[in-house]
């Protein structure tokens, strides 16, 4: 298997400046205009519930962030620049 | 950032929040984790009562949090970062305006919210549901639209 290319600094630099962008008030307004289709709104419960059924306690589901966090950070081939990408 | 071995106890930290008696609401994605969301993240951010910055920073810096800016200076900016291997983002504000223009105050959020246990006697404040929701409203970033759809989808399965 190929392995993955490491993406440009310019690229990590535009795909972070579209994630971090302001919306307008009327893009805004038209983002919350639009619901979850029925399928995907099934499937976000979904993985809530087992979510909440595997990590029942809110310690448990923070401890779980921080545990899930370390192996992408450790995993990802590139550094500072994207960790907003998790904020 | 957070980093493997890290000496940093998240219990302790809310443990040293909570006992310090600041009105710190725990909002971003952190409390939609908490809550039972699973999505990725990296600091926590609080909303804590104006009043209250000295206070909430007297709690943590024991933890080696030191804050980027002084009370005065943090009220003057409406936010301030208080950061060592953890970065906790702390917005300063009796009100906030969403990106769409409704003014949030944080005196309302406080007066409902709701209360989480996150270690034996530790209680962690979040705002109650429609409320993160509209603070999610704040930084109008694409993720940040995406994460209201968690809520709502959360906010049903809730009954609510």
């Amino acid at each position: 298997m190929k392995p993955l290319d490491t993406p440009s600094p310019a690229a990590v630099a535009r795909v972070h400046a579209l994630s971090e962008r302001r919306l307008s008030a009327e893009e805004a307004r038209a983002a919350l205009a639009v619901p979850l289709g029925e399928a995907e709104e099934q499937e976000t419960r979904s993985l809530i519930r087992w979510f909440r059924r595997r990590y029942p306690t809110p310690a448990a589901r923070l401890a779980y962030a921080r545990r899930a966090y370390r192996r992408w950070a450790s995993a990802r081939p590139i550094t500072r620049g994207s960790d907003s990408d998790a904020r | 950032m957070l980093v493997e071995g890290s000496p940093f106890e998240e219990a302790a930290f809310f443990r040293a929040v909570a006992a310090s008696g600041a009105r710190a609401l725990l909002i971003g994605r952190r409390a939609l984790v908490a809550l039972g969301i699973p999505v990725l993240t990296v600091d926590y951010d609080f909303w804590l009562h104006i009043d209250d910055i000295a206070r909430f920073n007297t709690a943590i810096e024991p933890m080696g949090l030191y804050p980027t800016h002084a009370p005065e200076e943090a009220r003057a900016r409406g936010r301030y970062v208080a950061e060592n291997d953890e970065r906790v983002d702390v917005l300063v504000a009796r009100s906030v305006p969403t990106v769409d223009g409704i003014h949030v105050a944080f005196d309302e959020l406080w007066s409902r919210r709701r209360s989480l246990e996150v270690a034996a006697g530790v209680v962690l404040a979040v705002p109650a549901l429609p409320d993160l929701i509209l603070t999610k409203r704040f930084g109008g970033r694409p993720k940040d639209f995406e994460d209201i759809r968690l809520l709502e989808a959360l906010r049903r399965e809730e009954g609510q």
